[in-house]
Parts: C-alpha cells; sequence; structure tokens
C-alpha cells in the first residue's frame, strides 16, 4: 500500500519534471523561433489554422455572455433604480473577466484539442521520432510555431469577444429592456477605462502560451492508440481550463496591486 | 567468422534495454564496419526494431554505451546529438512520413531543415532523382494518405537517403512490397553502399533480400546475438534455433499450441454465430 503510494508519487513527480523540462524548452525554442524569420512562414500557417476558423466561434460566445449579463443583472438594477449604469457592469464584467476567459475556454476546446490530437497522432506514428531522426528539434519545429501562434492570436480573438459582449449586451438592454442609449453609454464610458480592457487583452497571452504549451505537452507524452490520443485531448481540455482559471485569479491578483498602486480606488457606481 | 580489421563506424557495448520489467535486449555488445552492410533477423518482437533506435539514439539504453566513430552518444543531449543525427538516414518501420506534408516536401524536409536552400531548381532536381530510384517519380504532389503502404514505405526510403548520409539504417525496407520491386531496393541498397560506400544496417525478415545485400548477418534471439556472420556462416549455422528462422519452420511448440486450439468451427465465425 505505502510501496505503491511512493510508487505513484515518484510518478507523478517525474512527470511534474518532464513537464517543467517541456516548458521550459517550449519557451526557449520559441524565443529563438521570434528572432528567426526562417520561422515566420510556419507561425503564419498555424495562426491562420488557429485563428482565422476561430473567429465566429468567439464572436458568438461573447455576443451571447454579453446578452445574458444584461438579462441576469437587470433586475436587482432596476429594483434600486440604477438600471442606466447597466452599461458598466455588463462591459466591465465582459471586458476583464468573461470575454477573455471564455474565450480562453472556448480555443482551449477548439484549438487546444485539435492540437493534442495532432501531434498525439503524430507521436503514435512516429513522426515526432523521424523529425528527431533528420537531426531536427521537434519542439523547435513543432512546439514553438504553434505556441507563438496562439500566444499572438488569443489576445486579438479576445478583442473580438469583447465587442460582441459588449454589442450583445447593448443589444438586449435597448430592444428588451428598454434602457436609454444615452445613458448607457455615458456610464460606460465614464466606467470602462483602457486599463480594465488592456488587463482582459493582456491576459490573453498568458491563456494562449498556456493552452498551446498544455496541449503541446499532452500530444507528445499521449500513449499508443486510438485510445490513447483520445485520452491526452481529454486531459489537455481539463488541464488548460484549469490553468486558464488559475491563471486568471492569479493575473486578477498581480493587475490590481499595480493599479491599487497608481490610481486610488473609485467606486462604479457613484 | 567475419574479418574485423575494417573501421568501427558504430558500435554499441552491453547495452541492455527493459520496457519496464520486460527484458527487451540482454547486455548486447556490436561493432559495426564501415562501408559494409549488416543484416540484422530474427523473430517479430525480439527487439530488432529497439536496437536499430538505439544506433541512433531515438532510445535510450538503461546501462551500456553507444558510440558513434569513438564518441560515446548515448549520454549526449538531444541539442547535440542533432548533429550527429545529419550523419543518419533512418527508415522508419511505418515510413513515418508527415501526413501534412506532400510526397516532395517530405522528401525536402531534412535538406531544409539543415541547408539555406538557394536554388529551387536544384531542389527539385533532387526530388525527382530520389524518387526515381524508388520508381515514384512523378507522385510529388501527392499526400501520403493518397498512396498505398508500399509507396509509403518508398517515400520513407527516397527520404531517408535525400541527404546523401554515412549511415543508413533500414527498418524492413521490403516487407510490403511486391518481389520485384522487393529487389530493386535491394539493388538500391547495394548500389548506395558501393558507390557511396555508405555504412548500412538493415532490419528485414525477408531472407532473400538478406543473403543477398548482407556483408553480414545477426540474428537477435531472446534479446542476444544468437547468431553473427557472413551468409554462409548462417546458412550453415548449427543452433536449431536459427536454422528454423532462416527456412521458415514453425517450431513444435507453436505448432503443439495450434494442435491444441480444436476443431475449425471454434476458431472461426460463421454466418449463423450473427444471427
Ligand atoms: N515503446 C515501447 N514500450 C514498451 N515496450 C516496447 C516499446 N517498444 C518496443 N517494446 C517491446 O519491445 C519488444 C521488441 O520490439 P521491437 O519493435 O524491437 O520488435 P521487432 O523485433 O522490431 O519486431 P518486428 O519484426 O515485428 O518489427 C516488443 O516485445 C515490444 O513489446
Ligand atoms: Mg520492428
Amino acid at each position: 500500500m505505502l510501496a505503491a503510494l511512493g510508487a505513484r508519487a515518484m510518478v507523478d513527480v517525474t512527470n511534474a519534471g518532464r513537464f517543467g523540462r517541456f516548458v521550459w524548452g517550449a519557451i526557449v525554442a520559441s524565443i529563438r523561433s521570434s528572432t528567426r524569420p526562417g520561422t515566420y512562414p510556419l507561425v503564419w500557417t498555424q495562426m491562420l489554422i488557429i485563428g482565422v476558423r476561430s473567429v465566429p466561434v468567439i464572436m458568438i460566445t461573447g455576443a451571447f455572455v454579453g446578452m445574458s449579463l444584461a438579462v441576469q443583472a437587470y433586475d436587482q438594477l432596476a429594483g434600486i433604480g440604477l438600471e442606466e449604469h447597466l452599461g458598466v457592469l455588463i462591459n466591465i464584467s465582459v471586458v476583464k473577466e468573461l470575454g477573455p476567459v471564455l474565450a480562453a475556454v472556448m480555443l482551449a476546446g477548439r484549438v487546444g484539442g485539435a492540437l493534442t490530437a495532432e501531434l498525439g497522432t503524430m507521436n503514435v506514428t512516429e513522426q515526432i521520432d523521424a523529425v528527431r531522426s533528420m537531426g531536427t528539434d521537434p519542439v523547435r519545429y513543432l512546439v514553438a510555431p504553434r505556441v507563438l501562434a496562439c500566444l499572438l492570436l488569443t489576445p486579438f480573438l479576445i478583442i473580438y469577444a469583447d465587442l460582441m459582449g459588449v454589442v450583445g449586451g447593448a443589444v438586449v438592454s435597448f430592444s428588451q429592456l428598454g434602457i436609454n442609449s444615452t445613458a448607457y453609454w455615458s456610464f460606460s464610458a465614464s466606467g470602462v477605462e483602457l486599463w480594465d480592457v488592456a488587463v482582459g487583452v493582456v491576459k490573453g497571452f498568458f491563456f494562449g502560451a498556456s493552452i498551446a504549451v498544455i496541449s503541446c505537452y499532452k500530444g507528445f507524452t499521449c500513449r499508443e492508440g486510438a485510445h490513447g490520443v483520445g485520452l491526452a485531448c481529454t486531459e489537455a481540455f481539463v488541464l488548460s481550463f484549469i490553468s486558464i482559471l488559475a491563471l486568471d485569479f492569479a493575473l486578477a491578483v498581480i493587475f490590481k496591486g499595480i493599479y491599487n498602486t497608481f490610481w486610488p480606488f473609485k467606486s462604479l457606481i457613484a | 567468422m567475419q574479418s574485423r580489421d575494417g573501421e568501427a563506424v558504430l558500435s554499441v557495448k552491453n547495452l541492455t534495454k527493459r520496457f519496464g520489467s520486460k527484458l527487451v535486449l540482454d547486455n548486447i555488445s556490436l561493432t559495426i564496419e564501415k562501408g559494409k552492410t549488416t543484416v540484422v533477423i530474427g523473430p517479430s518482437g525480439c527487439g530488432k526494431t529497439v536496437l536499430i533506435k538505439h544506433l541512433i539514439v531515438l532510445l535510450r539504453p538503461n546501462s551500456g554505451e553507444v558510440y558513434f566513430k569513438d564518441r560515446r552518444i548515448d549520454n549526449l543531449r538531444e541539442d547535440e546529438l542533432n548533429g550527429i543525427r545529419t550523419h543518419y538516414g533512418f527508415l522508419f518501420q511505418g515510413g513515418a512520413l508527415f501526413d501534412s506534408l506532400s510526397v516532395a516536401e517530405n522528401i525536402i524536409f531534412p535538406i531544409r531543415q539543415h541547408y539555406t536552400i538557394s536554388s529551387w531548381k536544384e531542389v527539385e532536381e533532387l526530388v525527382k532523382a530520389k524518387l526515381a530510384m524508388v520508381g515514384l517519380d512523378g507522385y510529388q504532389n501527392y499526400y501520403p494518405a493518397n498512396l498505398s503502404g508500399g509507396q509509403r514505405k518508398r517515400v520513407a526510403l527516397a527520404r531517408a537517403i535525400a541527404m546523401n548520409p554515412e549511415i543508413i539504417l533500414y527498418d524492413e525496407p521490403t516487407t510490403g512490397l511486391d518481389p520485384i520491386r522487393s529487389d530493386v531496393i535491394n539493388e538500391l541498397i547495394l548500389k548506395l553502399q558501393r558507390e557511396l560506400k555508405v555504412t548500412t544496417i538493415v532490419v528485414t525478415h525477408d531472407m532473400t533480400s538478406a543473403y543477398k545485400i548482407a556483408n553480414r548477418i545477426i540474428m537477435l534471439h531472446n534479446g542476444k546475438i544468437a547468431a553473427d556472420g557472413d551468409a554462409d556462416h548462417i546458412r550453415n549455422h548449427p543452433h536449431p534455433v536459427v536454422q528454423q528462422f532462416i527456412n521458415g519452420q514453425v517450431g513444435d511448440d507453436d505448432l503443439a499450441v495450434l494442435r491444441m486450439s480444436g476443431t475449425i468451427s471454434q476458431a472461426q465465425f460463421l454466418p449463423r454465430d450473427f444471427e
């Protein structure tokens, strides 16, 4: 029993070590690649695959988030006669939290799953070994372009999600809830700062990089067979999801600290 | 026995490899001479693929050493190995073509990774020449998914020799090919050895091919080298395991299992089983 636990712990520690080494390798390779124009075409291809085809789902995600927020928050605010502040609430929530996080989760499912499946299949069909056998570092050739592409694209996709969230929230507020649009926008404009939008977008770099690194790692270490690839995809998604939420929390704390040292607290409803 | 006077390009010393508790290679020592063709034979699952993957350090030994031209390589880091691996060509048993790249791109891959290409025309010529060697000129723009198993194997072979490596490791180059095509591959292997003095290691089950190309044949059995010598040495080897293998005879144990498994109806599904 104890021996089994010990063995299990050993495996976990070994895996954590392997993951750490992989992350480090991926970071180094990505930085190196970003200075070598030779790898730009690879990054570009990945950006097309990852980015362009994700735009519609990301926009739909954003729009629904904004719309639901409007419906949910309206009653409480109307109860205290502050329904014209609805815009602040919706837009702050969308650009700071829900837009980035939900867009990232969407990408973890859409892009992360595809990355893991692709690299996992390459792994079990020995294509990754083939890359190694020809004297090329598979992390540099396969992982770095994907990490760079995710890193660069996620912030843009988050902007799309934000935009659609703002539009969705506004549409529901005006057409369904009958809020005066001038008041809605003017409260929003005074409540939502560039800082808030920037925080959300900057999170995107971290989310994108972590999705790509985790998915690639799961693909690289995937076990034999169709079952192995399926399992790796599931694990990659779960791990990406958790890391998105954890990063989101950590970044919220960090950004709040930064903000508070430069600007005093400001109430949104005053 | 084999004369040992040639220059050693590759050698392994006391190589042991385990997967979990399964011992696959048991304390193997071996020296491969420059410019010679060594054929590795042995029953399926005996560790031939594992052995040649160690020669290029795609797998690392549990204990023992691997040397490339007197330099120990089994303990090098991956980035140090990458330079050494450019001296090798490796044909994977399953081909391992990149399925997102076309045939031509697959063959260009190693070149592109190690050289800056100045003249695409030259590269195209080279791809054409390599494909012609394996009888597939004209298939440049096909994707691996649209090729037959044997065609894929041959494209993989063309990719393995694209950089004119000094050492080529072939894992079952003729498996899945028709007899004529197999012989073309044999001739190709001989030609590369003759003209470019490449050191060749071939894993195969095909004894015709083995006799034709080998300067030396090594038989693996139960993780050890059961026989080692030229074709005649192997043909006249006294060990019954070797004789059974090269003559393709079923061993008594295997036959006993077949006899035990009863009548045909028990081993086969009949249509009525599904009704
Ligand atoms: N990655 C691995 N993990 C676990 N066991 C492995 C692995 N690779 C190989 N083995 C085991 O090592 C043994 C030898 O495998 P290997 O692929 O070298 O056989 P082989 O001699 O090439 O057989 P074949 O002629 O069928 O290709 C097999 O029993 C296999 O189960
Ligand atoms: Mg094999």
